[in-house]
């Protein structure tokens, strides 16, 4: 078991006052709270600063903390010391946050009751599960083909005597054609268990989009960003482009310029009314490596009446 | 063939744009219809249909509704609070896109 400096998590001093604490954790809990911050870490350390702060906000369980001296360091082998349960008794305590804390708390401070959070749940009466809620990341290919995707949840569960236990299990589930991102599946009666006979709740997934090498995705229409020359803006051209479905010819109007968007009807997320797919063009310029295409730059520059600051008053 | 191979496969049902109902959003967020009539009433989110009886919501309704209730509950943010706080969440979003594509050379 590992020694948690909780002092450290909170980036406070060992003497730090009561006040220090509470101001110390509504500024990191803002940082870090998992809906606020982009972090990929936030969830651990939102946890971690709450666990941390459960500890140092209560003077009894602060006061038994710091008994265990300052000489630990952060992540080094830990044991309560032997008469550690004589002197303190926090067993059966009933802690906010209702996430499981660390094996470190659990072993000073005894285990988390888990407290139902509607207070819905009573004893022998039939009571229907809540439904849980994970976030899936899938390929733009699975929407648009249709696939299976394996997923492994985490669920805390209660044991008989009213603990959690962390609940590791794995589902197959069908991802349909045309599922657009933040738009959720319902799987019924794979959420958290009823108690007494009651129905299992349904699991919610909310569906995210893994970044794609060429297009990214918003609502159910597909973007590509596709690099041009520039007479093929000038002058218009018919040039290959990538969709999800392969290789398109694509008609690109004389006079286009950057960031022009061409439409492609339908051809975006499939579904009832299907998505649209955008090419972006992206105007390329040839490099001046050579003495013929300084030439040419040179020659536009004496042939083209062409002055880009015009609005900047230039 | 892996162990995965023998799970069944389960086939959800998507939940489309406005088609939740005041009862299920309430079930799915574990909250009581009064909070989330209070959310209605401070435009964090906004069903279709007039009556309460008729509300309708949509899946992004699910995802407010329970960052809502963590910032609630984790930081003490009231619901003017939360309000603000959500739309400048979702306005940082889509500038962090927009900024993802500008800098993608």
């Amino acid at each position: 078991m590992e020694y948690k400096d909780y002092y450290k998590i909170m980036g406070l001093s060992r003497s730090a006052t009561q006040d220090e604490v509470k101001r110390a954790y509504r500024k990191l809990a803002r940082k870090y709270h998992p809906d606020v911050s982009k972090e990929r870490d936030a969830e651990a350390k939102f946890k971690a600063l709450g666990e941390a702060y459960e500890v140092l906000k209560d003077p009894q369980k602060k006061a038994a903390y710091d008994k265990l001296g300052a000489n630990w360091k952060a992540g080094e082998e830990f044991r309560p010391p032997p008469n550690w349960h004589e002197s303190f008794d926090f067993e059966g305590g009933d802690f906010a946050g209702g996430g499981a804390f660390s094996d470190f708390f659990e072993q000073l401070f005894g285990r988390a009751g888990f407290q139902q959070s509607t207070g819905r749940a009573t004893r022998g009466a039939q009571v229907q599960g809540q439904d849980s809620h994970a976030k899936i990341y899938i390929d733009l290919d699975d929407s648009i083909q249709g696939a299976m995707r394996n997923i492994s949840l985490s669920t805390p569960e209660m044991d008989a005597q009213g603990y959690m236990q962390v609940k590791r299990r794995n589902l197959n589930v069908k991802i349909p054609k045309g599922i657009k991102p933040g738009q959720h599946i319902r799987l019924a009666g794979q959420g958290d268990p009823g108690s007494g006979g009651g129905k299992a709740g349904d699991l919610l997934l909310e569906i995210a989009f893994n970044n794609h090498r060429l297009y990214r995705v918003a609502d159910s229409d597909i973007y590509l960003d596709l690099p041009v020359t520039p007479w093929e803006a000038a002058l218009g051209a018919t040039i290959q482009a990538p969709t999800p479905d392969g290789m398109v010819d694509l008609k690109i109007p004389p006079n286009s310029h950057q960031g022009s968007k061409l439409r492609l009807k339908g051809r975006g997320l499939p579904g009832k009314t299907p998505g649209d797919f955008f090419v972006v063009l992206q105007i390329a310029l040839p490099p001046a490596h050579s003495e013929r295409a300084k030439a040419i730059y040179q020659k536009m520059q004496q042939e083209l009446d062409f002055n880009p600051r015009l609005s900047l008053g230039g | 063939m892996s162990s995965n191979d023998l799970l069944p496969i389960h086939t959800g049902t998507v939940i489309e744009d406005d088609n939740l109902t005041l009862e299920q959003l309430c079930h799915a967020c574990g909250v009581h219809a009064d909070w989330v009539i209070s959310l209605v009433e401070e435009s964090i989110i906004e069903p279709q249909g007039n009556e309460i009886q008729r509300w309708r919501f949509s899946g992004i309704s699910l995802v407010r509704v329970r960052s809502a209730l963590r910032l609630h509950r984790d930081l003490g943010v009231n619901l003017a609070g939360i309000a603000l706080a959500l739309d400048l969440m979702e306005e940082l979003d889509a500038l962090r896109e927009q900024l993802k594509i500008t800098q993608r050379d």
